[in-house]
Parts: C-alpha cells; sequence; structure tokens
C-alpha cells in the first residue's frame, strides 16, 4: 500500500472511474466505481446484482430434488462442490445419510472441484497481472479434470451429480485408474505454477504486502475460505465440522501470516497439493457398496434403481411418486455450511412440511468477500486493484444468487 | 456420521437467555443448530453480549425470512455466529411485526452487516436505522416490490415492474404475428425496405416482398 496523502482541497481534481461491469479483471459482471486521486484510489464502491437469478425463490418453489441443478450455477467454476454442499443440507434437515462410497464419491467431486475452481483463480490472477503463461498451464490441468468430470457424470461443466442420499451414479469402472494417473502428475503440475511465479521477483512485487486483511478486518465482514485462512484464522469446515467423511482423511490446512495478496496465492498454492493429497487417500480407501441410500426410513423419497424401474410395475409407480411428489421433509429449520473454494457455501432451509422449504437462503462466500472491497482498496494504485480482485478470487454466480 | 448435529452449543444459548431473560427465549435446538429468538429492539444488544462475552466472533451470515402474511409477528431476520475458539455456531433469530417492519442496523457490531441488511430490505423491505446506505442491491433501483416475500409469485409480476423499451407499438401485434426488433444494431441488408434508420420501414411482422399479394 503507498502512503499517499490526499489532498483534499484538491477534491475536483478526482476522476471517477468506471470499472467493470464487463472488464476482464472483474471475471463476471462486477462493476466497481472508482474515485481516483491521479493514480491512487480514494474510494471505491462495487455495485452488485447483474448476475442475480432470484435462486433464493427459485428454491422455495421447487422440491429439494428439483433444486440441484441451479446449485450447479452458483459457483460456476465448482458445480460438484456446490452439488455436495446442497446434498449434505438437504440431509441433515430431513436425517438422511449417504452410504459410505457415496460420500467417498462426494470426496472426490469436491476435491476435484477446489483444484479445478483454484487452478481457475490462479490463472486469471497471474494474467490479469501480465503472466500469460500460467494461464494457459492452468487450463491444461483443468482440461484433464473437466475430463475426469465428464466420466463421473457426463458433463463437463453443468453436474448436477449428487442426490439427496447419495449420488446419481456410480463411478465407471476406468474412472479410479484415470485419477490417479492425474493425482501422479498433478504435484509435478504445482511445481510448475510455483517455479513460474513464487520467487518470481515481478510477482512478489505486485502482490507483496499489497491488499493486506487484517485479522478483524476478515472477522467483521464474514471472509471464509482462503482468504481468511491468508490473514491467519485458522477456521476450516472441512476439520472443524468434517462432513462426507473428511475426517478419514489426513491433510493441512495452510495458514497466511500477512494476509497480502501473496498470501492469499501461497494458500491456494498449497491447497491445492493438499486436495491432491486427500484425492491420493480416497483412491486408496474407497469402499464399496451402493451410492444411494436405500434404507426402509428413506425409501419412500429416493429414487428406485433404474433398471428395476423399467422392469418392475411398483418401481415405476415409485418413481412416478418421487418425481411428481417429492420428499417432504419434516418441519424444522437448519443451516449446513460446506467449505467451498471459495469459501463457506452456506444453505439454510426451514421446512413447514411439504415438498419444498418455505425458506432457502444461500450464503454465496464471494458475496461476504467482495464486500471488504470499500475498505481495502482506498490507498491502491489502480493496478493493484487487480491484484487484489485477483487475490480475492470471488465468483458472481454466488455473489448474486 | 453424528459430526452433521454438533454444530451448535446449547450451553451458549442458555449463558445468552440467561443475560437477557427478559426478552430472549430459551434456546431452540434443532438437528443440533441453536437458535436464541429476539424480541424486537434487543438484537443489537444481544448480538454484541455474544460477540464480546461468548466469543461470537466471526460473522456468517444475516438474512431474512417470512412466515407469510398471516402471521404475526410476521418477519424474521436471522444472524449467523461462529465461536472460532469453541467451533461452535449460533443463530441470533430477531422477529419483527408484518406491518412496517424497522430493526436498529448491526453495522456497529460486525461491519460487515452492511450488504447483508441492504439484501434483506431489498428482499423483504425491512428496514434498518442507522444503515448508512440502505439501498437495494440485487434487484434494479427501480424494482418496486419485495420479492422474497411469500405472496410475491415466483414468476414475478411482468412488465409493470421495469419499464419496457417502446418498440413503436410493434409489439402488441397479437395477430399470431412475431415482432422482431431488428435494428438498430444489425448491419443493414440489402434492399428498399431496409434502410438503417429510415421512416419507411414497416411494421415488422407485417413485411410483404413487394409484388407479392
Amino acid at each position: 500500500m503507498l502512503d499517499v496523502e490526499i489532498d483534499e482541497d484538491r477534491h475536483s481534481e478526482h476522476m471517477l472511474l468506471n470499472m467493470g461491469p464487463q472488464h476482464p479483471s472483474t471475471h463476471g459482471v462486477l462493476r466497481l466505481i472508482l474515485e481516483l486521486d491521479g493514480e491512487v484510489v480514494v474510494k471505491a464502491e462495487p455495485v452488485i446484482g447483474y448476475l442475480h437469478r432470484a435462486k433464493e425463490k427459485i428454491g422455495e418453489n421447487l422440491s429439494y430434488h428439483q433444486f440441484i441443478p441451479y446449485t450447479d450455477r452458483l459457483d460456476y467454476l465448482a458445480p460438484l462442490a456446490n452439488n455436495v454442499a446442497y446434498a449434505v443440507a438437504c440431509e441433515k434437515l430431513m436425517g438422511i445419510e449417504a452410504p459410505p462410497r457415496a460420500n467417498a464419491i462426494r470426496v472426490i467431486c469436491a476435491e476435484l472441484a477446489r483444484i479445478s475452481a483454484h487452478l481457475l483463480g490462479l490463472g486469471a490472477y497471474a494474467m490479469d497481472l501480465g503472466a500469460m503463461t500460467v494461464f494457459l498451464w492452468t487450463f491444461r490441468e483443468r482440461e484433464s479434470i473437466y475430463t475426469l468430470i465428464e466420466r463421473i457424470c457426463g458433463a463437463r461443466f453443468t453436474t448436477s451429480h449428487t442426490r439427496l442420499g447419495g449420488v446419481a451414479r456410480d463411478l465407471p469402472e476406468d474412472f479410479l485408474p484415470l485419477l490417479d494417473a492425474f493425482v501422479k502428475q498433478f504435484p509435478g503440475r504445482c511445481d510448475e505454477y510455483e517455479a513460474m511465479l513464487t520467487r518470481n521477483k515481478i510477482w512478489v512485487k505486485r502482490t507483496r504486502d499489497i491488499g493486506v486483511i487484517s485479522v478483524e478486518q476478515a472477522l467483521a465482514y464474514g471472509l471464509t475460505g482462503p482468504n481468511l485462512r491468508a490473514s491467519g484464522v485458522d477456521y476450516d469446515l472441512r476439520k472443524v465440522h468434517p462432513y462426507i467423511g473428511y475426517e478419514n482423511y489426513e491433510f493441512d490446512v495452510p495458514i497466511g501470516s500477512v494476509g497480502d495478496c501473496y498470501d492469499r496465492y501461497l494458500c491456494r498454492v498449497v491447497e491445492m497439493r493438499e486436495s491432491a493429497r486427500i484425492l491420493r487417500q480416497v483412491l486408496e480407501t474407497i469402499p464399496g457398496g451402493p451410492v444411494l441410500n436405500r434404507d426402509e426410513r428413506v425409501l419412500k423419497s429416493v429414487f428406485p434403481e433404474k433398471e428395476k424401474v423399467l422392469t418392475n410395475m411398483e418401481s415405476l409407480i415409485h418413481q412416478f411418486m418421487v418425481a411428481t411428489e417429492s420428499i417432504n421433509a419434516p418441519p424444522g429449520e437448519c443451516w449446513f455450511s460446506a467449505e467451498n473454494p471459495k469459501g463457506e457455501l452456506g444453505f439454510f432451509m426451514r421446512s413447514e412440511g411439504g415438498p419444498s422449504p418455505t425458506r432457502m437462503r444461500i450464503r454465496g462466500p464471494s458475496f461476504a468477500n467482495l464486500q471488504i472491497l470499500p475498505e481495502l482498496l482506498p490507498g491502491h494504485m489502480v493496478a493493484d486493484v487487480m491484484a487484489i480482485l485477483g487475490s480475492i478470487d470471488f465468483v458472481m454466480g454466488e455473489c448474486d444468487r | 456420521m453424528s459430526t452433521l448435529t454438533d454444530h451448535g452449543d446449547p450451553a451458549a444459548g442458555a449463558a445468552l437467555h440467561k443475560a437477557f431473560p427478559a426478552f430472549t427465549r430459551e434456546p431452540a435446538v434443532y438437528r443440533g443448530d441453536v437458535t436464541v429468538h429476539v424480541d424486537a429492539g434487543h438484537e443489537l444488544d444481544v448480538v454484541r453480549y455474544a460477540k464480546d462475552k461468548l466469543g461470537y466472533e466471526l460473522f456468517v451470515d444475516r438474512f431474512g425470512a417470512d412466515r407469510g402474511e398471516d402471521a404475526e409477528p410476521r418477519f424474521d431476520v436471522i444472524t449467523i455466529l461462529y465461536n472460532l475458539k469453541t467451533n461452535r455456531r449460533l443463530h441470533v433469530c430477531l422477529t419483527l411485526p408484518g406491518p412496517d417492519p424497522e430493526t436498529p442496523t448491526l453495522i456497529p457490531v460486525f461491519r460487515g452487516a452492511n450488504w447483508f441488511e441492504r439484501e434483506i430490505y431489498d428482499m423483504y423491505g425491512v428496514r434498518f436505522a442507522g444503515h448508512p446506505d440502505l439501498r437495494r442491491i440485487l434487484m434494479h433501483e427501480s424494482f418496486t416490490d419485495f420479492p422474497l416475500r411469500r405472496e410475491y409469485p415466483v414468476e414475478g409480476r411482468g412488465a409493470n415492474q421495469a419499464p419496457r423499451r417502446a418498440l413503436g407499438g410493434i409489439q402488441d401485434a397479437t395477430d399470431g404475428h412475431v415482432a422482431v426488433n431488428f435494428l438498430p444494431s444489425v448491419p443493414p441488408p440489402a434492399g428498399p425496405h431496409a434502410q438503417a434508420g429510415g421512416q419507411d420501414v414497416p411494421p415488422v411482422g407485417h413485411v410483404r416482398p413487394e409484388g407479392r399479394p
């Protein structure tokens, strides 16, 4: 941060700069109204809402299953992770549990999504600061991940893979060897990115001590995910409230010390390595068995096996009932949040019984993460705005919902 | 996997209720989530106490909920806080009356409440006294309804909400023709009736090539 004295008498000399909503470094449709004194930002006002699609309202008018595809489009850089968070939230509300194999598959999904999202975040971050190669290199690995995701669920982008009580389908037979090959190769790729950036003089100069977020600021603004941890707060939901079996895997949570753009970069790189480490353990320990809960108690609320639907009258009726009437959740309200790539993705659902919630709250981490900009940007040069935006790594899909 | 149902701390909820017995309820627990209900007008003190005395210093979320037009009190404003030392979550639920819902802002305790309160205002019409910038945040400024209220239809209330761009009346054609807004940004095709900006462009939907009946 520059220590520039702002001359109040020359207020009339300030310039308003409208950045976005279509600026490349805004990663979507964020608009920033910057007030500049020369090249220094004196005031910043983010304008959001361009991507608002009324997801909460829609969620209150659809059944629990029908809403799954909408979760793909929250953080659209990690749709699988959103699917997992939503499914677990519904399961918590309804008291359903997924079988162990389904949970292992969900861990694979969530960690692949995390690597993929961080790769894009890192690539775009570096590109905004002029390091084009990193972007191209990270997209090479993202392509491998998309190929894996395609093997999991048939779609590369809009996955909709989870179901209440499990996942849509089991992994194909050749999936685990493919994942194994990726996991073996990936740490070397991380080394390549780090060779490009971590000790790169330009990179360090552009990110170190830029956009420093203190612990107090981070907590007051509700920052979560790598942005909070880079400021030195040890808060990872996979550790403090393990879900889908994260307690079974060994991994470390990187914590920053300064809370600047450089720390946020380092945290994400280490997180990718740790995700690969989790994937390696899943590969070794993935159990067999069903991928959807077929417990008597919840049988009424989940789809029967497709094979039986096509051959058995009762199953066909059952499928019809589930599809049309869906699951009735018990009356009650609960909150579940998952550690998504960008931070804490929370779902609050209030049910009064019946097939859809009367309140569906989606807490997108990017909404909170972006709110700190008016406090963070003033005092920085315009060029640092790109560094800060890149390091915050937001996605407007979940910010505007 | 019982780990999903131990996120709340009933003891903290009880401590909060004990500190403010007159205007909080006994904590409600569902699936391990602990919710303390607070009467209107006292939320700020309760949240400040939870932050300063009970250690709930991470501001996670603040959002509204509607119990329906006939319910009284009608609106809830729910704040979710997190204690990083005990690793437990706390929900503080403020209930507000249906007509004219207003409550003091939480910004003095958590600066991050700013945008969250703007969103509650945008979606439910709950006003926050003392908020420095209470404007709509997700919906357009010209929007007049509060879309997350239960009586608001999911398909919206249509064209009366956002002013439609005048298309010279041609979109009112109801005779089965499709109105296509062709100009001004399409490269002008060759032909007699398509001079860009020309006065003689017949209403779209009624175009007949010359010489044809």
